[in-house]
């Protein structure tokens, strides 16, 4: 009776293979780097000679005066929250499920404003360094705990910790305050223009101390805030429930009594439970279901331009892209109108920058051009570049856009090849520098500098092209400490000249936000940064 | 009784094998654990802090053996990305794979059994005919493919049943039947296609053999010959097929698994190997592995009840 130990040999070998095979051809976050860290708010930092307010008015969503209902909302989700823990997150789709267990200090309006939460107002001083913030008197956490400056002590210290993802985006923080219990002032080191817009996001979320210090590493499973739904239940891969916070300090909100998160890693799975009624509202469509799925009565989509971008990354340290003439010529060559029509079917933005167009930063020298593949030409042959061949890795989700480029690329006689590499490793292969080319892109955040600074910047931790340029360096310097707009604006526009000449990075398309709900939810708001943000939600029975 | 302790006994060094294997295949796989965790934006001290507290800046060997440690005191670690405890989050996965597993197989043997032994008693028959086409077909036709028809078609269109809201049975008996049927369906006919074209032609050889012609010659009627005399030879064959089949399943479902929503094993795996969770993936694949050597040894003992003539040999 050999057979037994043969069996179970030849079956975890099987088990493997099929892992193996899956993980390479699974599917992946379009949206490009998961590493997807925080929303921060651009260019609101609108300081005119003396201080900065922010002023108390709107806080996005719906009317007050809707009333309450029993309603369950039923939400997809593309993939499964790893962290519910804002501290310890480093996903996107983490920021679903928290904007609806948690405040933020601030939090972003549609039009990206920057707009009070639970800080009511803030001062900036002139110099940039110092902020000061009055908070709410009134809000309590889900444990009943109250909510107050030491709070924010507690939260900001708790994201500067070494193990924390938060603590890039928070470590020009130099001490944290408490001026008295409503009163918080965080002085930074240096002046960091988007430091406002980072509190739009996770490292602005506030936990409770007291859950947080009892829980230790079950808060991420087991979170407690102190935002419109509280957490319920959690099987991880399946559903997260989250009931309504009855206390909570905006009165008549949130509008729905229930929200449950469920997991379809699958968007055309995703689709079919909005249609069979399972799901009312889901993060994610197929491209090719969007336009069908605009005319069918019963739903709606939201198809907008997000704040991310996707392009390539060509290695400046390798072959044949060592030379900046053959960057440009591929810069050149590239077709955006056709990659968004046939590639997105409509769901993104043709672009050539890293910010998107409506954006303040968006300047003259980002429009993108079509293909000229004589210009391309001359540059090769300047470059002594004949019979080009390299490699572009992509990550499984986008052989299509990688297949387009190729072909772009072959009217200027260039041979592409085309490598598929499953996404972490992909992550990785581009950290270590080791491609000609990479196809990965951003998700994007509302401050420019965070769409760009570590991507160029000589050294920068996503700089996966090696880039190096000191005029470049002292712009993208001097951009992230100036609040004043206009300036800021100048010294981008000096970068991207410089960019659109050098090509590190060949910047394609902005993807859109696609959302798809049935036309029985009411009260969503559509704000760029991506976010779901259910408090004013509802749902008609 | 002294012959499945000693079967339970001997799998230990296949666990053993299958456990170090697992480990440095896992290893193996590049993309970085810390990164993929962490994310792009977490400094450097932050990946090394992670690594530190999770004990990966050891050398491999030794990660292995203090797994391995815990793993003979019950305790299979905690996930990489959140710290549940492994073994929770196996059992939260386990119960609904097992019951596809079971479903499936159930429809499997619904649609096998019958048309199987009845296209090899009338061989070149209309039922034959047919259920040979079914076979083609149902081997053929992908079931990612024959999932979605059955979603269309039964979920959004009829709205008959649910496309997805898995709740265990425990909680809610009927609406989780309503939820598993689908996916029970999509599988199970695939499976059975399999298992049909095995017991035809397995009942087929026992029925052109030499006793069956002499229990012809005694008289006894179709019937008899059949169902006495040659299921029980031909199901022997059917019965190692089935015992693979089912483990297989164990781990093989994470297709039906995503396509409905259900929170299974497999899928566990599949995406406990994209986070990099390789704690996980190395508890997971030890239960799935500890699991198939049980059904073995089930299959293995039902040998016995189908066919007296098997004994259970001393050896191995």
């Amino acid at each position: 009776m050999k057979l037994g130990t043969q069996r179970v040999g030849v079956w975890l070998v099987l088990v493997m293979a099929l892992a193996l095979v899956l993980a390479a051809c699974g599917g992946d976050d379009n949206k490009g780097n998961t590493g997807g860290g925080q929303a921060t708010a651009g260019g609101q930092a609108t300081t005119t000679g003396g201080s900065t307010s922010g002023a108390a008015n709107t806080a996005p969503t719906a009317d007050p005066n809707a009333p309450q209902s029993e309603a369950t909302i039923n939400i997809s989700l593309n993939a499964d929250p790893p962290s519910l823990d804002p501290a310890a997150s480093s996903a996107f789709v983490d920021r679903q499920v928290h904007n609806s267990i948690f405040d933020k200090l601030v939090d972003l309006d549609p039009k990206l404003e920057i707009v009070p939460m639970l800080a009511t107002k803030w001062d900036i001083s002139q110099d940039g360094l110092n902020y000061t913030f009055t908070l709410r008197d009134d809000v309590k956490f889900h444990d009943g705990t109250k909510f107050d400056a030491e709070v924010v002590k507690f939260n900001i210290e708790r994201g500067l910790k070494e193990e924390s993802p938060r603590r890039n985006e928070l470590k020009s923080v130099k001490t944290v305050e408490v001026v008295n219990p409503t009163t918080v002032k965080i002085t930074l080191k240096e002046s960091f223009a988007p430091f406002l817009s980072v509190l739009t996001d996770r490292a602005g979320m506030m936990v409770s101390p007291k859950a947080a210090k009892e829980l230790g590493e079950n808060f991420r499973t087991k979170p407690v805030g102190s935002g419109p739904f509280k957490f319920q239940e959690r099987v991880t891969g399946d559903h997260i429930t989250l009931v309504r916070n009855e206390d909570y300090w905006r009165k008549g909100f949130p509008k729905a009594k229930q929200v449950t998160y469920k997991i379809f890693t699958d968007a055309t799975t995703a689709l079919n439970n909005l249609r069979s009624g399972q799901v009312d509202f889901t993060d994610v469509l197929p491209p090719v279901e969007v336009a069908k799925m605009q005319g069918e009565q019963g739903f709606r989509v939201v198809n907008e331009a997000g704040l991310g971008y996707q392009g390539m990354y060509l290695n400046t340290k390798k072959a044949p892209f060592d030379k900046p003439e053959v960057r440009k010529a591929v810069d050149l060559l590239v077709n955006r109108e056709a990659v968004v029509k046939v590639v997105l079917q409509g769901t993104g933005t043709p672009g050539h920058s890293p910010f998107a167009p409506s954006h303040f930063a968006y300047g003259e020298s980002d429009k993108y051009t079509p293909p000229d593949v004589a210009q391309a030409q001359q540059l090769l042959s300047k470059a002594g570049a004949s019979n080009l061949e390299f490699t572009l890795k992509t990550s499984t989700g986008n052989t299509e856009l990688a297949q387009l480029i190729q072909g772009n690329l072959q009217a200027a006689g260039i041979n592409m090849k085309i490598e598929q590499v499953e996404f972490g490793t992909l992550l990785e292969q581009g950290e270590k520098g080791q491609f000609q080319a990479l196809q990965l892109g951003w998700s994007g955040r509302p401050d420019p500098d965070l769409n760009i600074y570590d991507f160029i910047v000589t050294g920068g931790a996503n700089n996966d092209a090696r880039y190096s340029n000191p005029t470049v360096d002292e712009q993208l310097n001097l951009a992230r400490k100036e609040s004043d707009e206009a300036k800021r604006k100048a010294a981008y526009d000096k970068v991207m000249q410089v960019l659109h000449e050098e090509v590190p990075y060949v910047y394609i398309y902005h993807q859109n936000n696609v959302f798809g709900m049935t036309s029985k939810i009411t009260g969503f708001q559509y704000v760029p940064d991506g976010i779901i943000r259910t408090v004013g939600m509802n749902k008609q029975q | 009784m002294a012959y499945v302790l000693r079967r339970l006994a001997l799998s230990i060094p296949t666990l053993l094998l299958g456990s170090i294997l697992v480990f440095s295949l896992i290893h193996l796989i590049p993309g970085d654990v810390a990164t993929v965790v962490l994310g792009q934006e977490a400094t450097e001290e932050a990946k090394e802090a992670f690594r530190r507290q999770l004990g990966l800046d050891r050398p491999m060997v030794v990660q292995y053996f203090a797994w391995l440690g815990n793993v003979l005191t019950g305790d299979l670690g905690n996930s990489f990305v959140d710290r549940t405890p492994v073994l929770e989050l196996i059992l939260q996965r386990l119960p609904a794979t097992i019951e596809l597993t079971i479903g499936t197989f159930i429809v499997a043997l619904l649609i096998a059994v019958p048309t199987g032994i009845l296209s090899a008693v009338r061989r070149g028959g209309f039922v034959d005919y047919f259920s040979t086409l079914f076979a083609l077909g149902g081997m053929s036709f992908p079931s990612f493919a024959l999932a979605y028809l059955l979603i269309i078609v039964f979920a959004i269109n009829l709205k008959w049943l649910p496309a997805s809201g898995y709740v265990p049975f425990t909680e809610d008996p009927v609406g989780n039947l309503k939820v598993m049927l689908l996916p029970m369906i999509a599988t199970g006919i695939r499976e059975a296609a399999l298992l049909m074209r095995m017991l035809r032609s397995s009942l087929l050889e026992v029925l052109g053999s030499e006793y069956v012609r002499v229990a012809r010659a005694k008289g006894l009627n179709q019937r008899v010959v059949v169902m006495r005399h040659a299921l029980r030879n031909a199901l022997v064959p059917v019965l190692t097929a089935a015992g693979l089949l089912v483990a297989g399943l164990l781990g093989g479902l994470v297709i039906t698994e995503t396509l409905f929503g259900i929170p299974g094993f497999g899928r566990l795996i599949v995406e406990s190997i994209f986070r990099r969770d390789y704690i996980t993936v190395q508890g997971a694949i030890l239960v799935s592995a500890l699991l198939v050597v049980l059904i073995n040894l089930m299959v293995d003992l039902l040998y016995v009840v189908v066919d007296p003539r098997i004994k259970l040999a001393k050896g191995g």
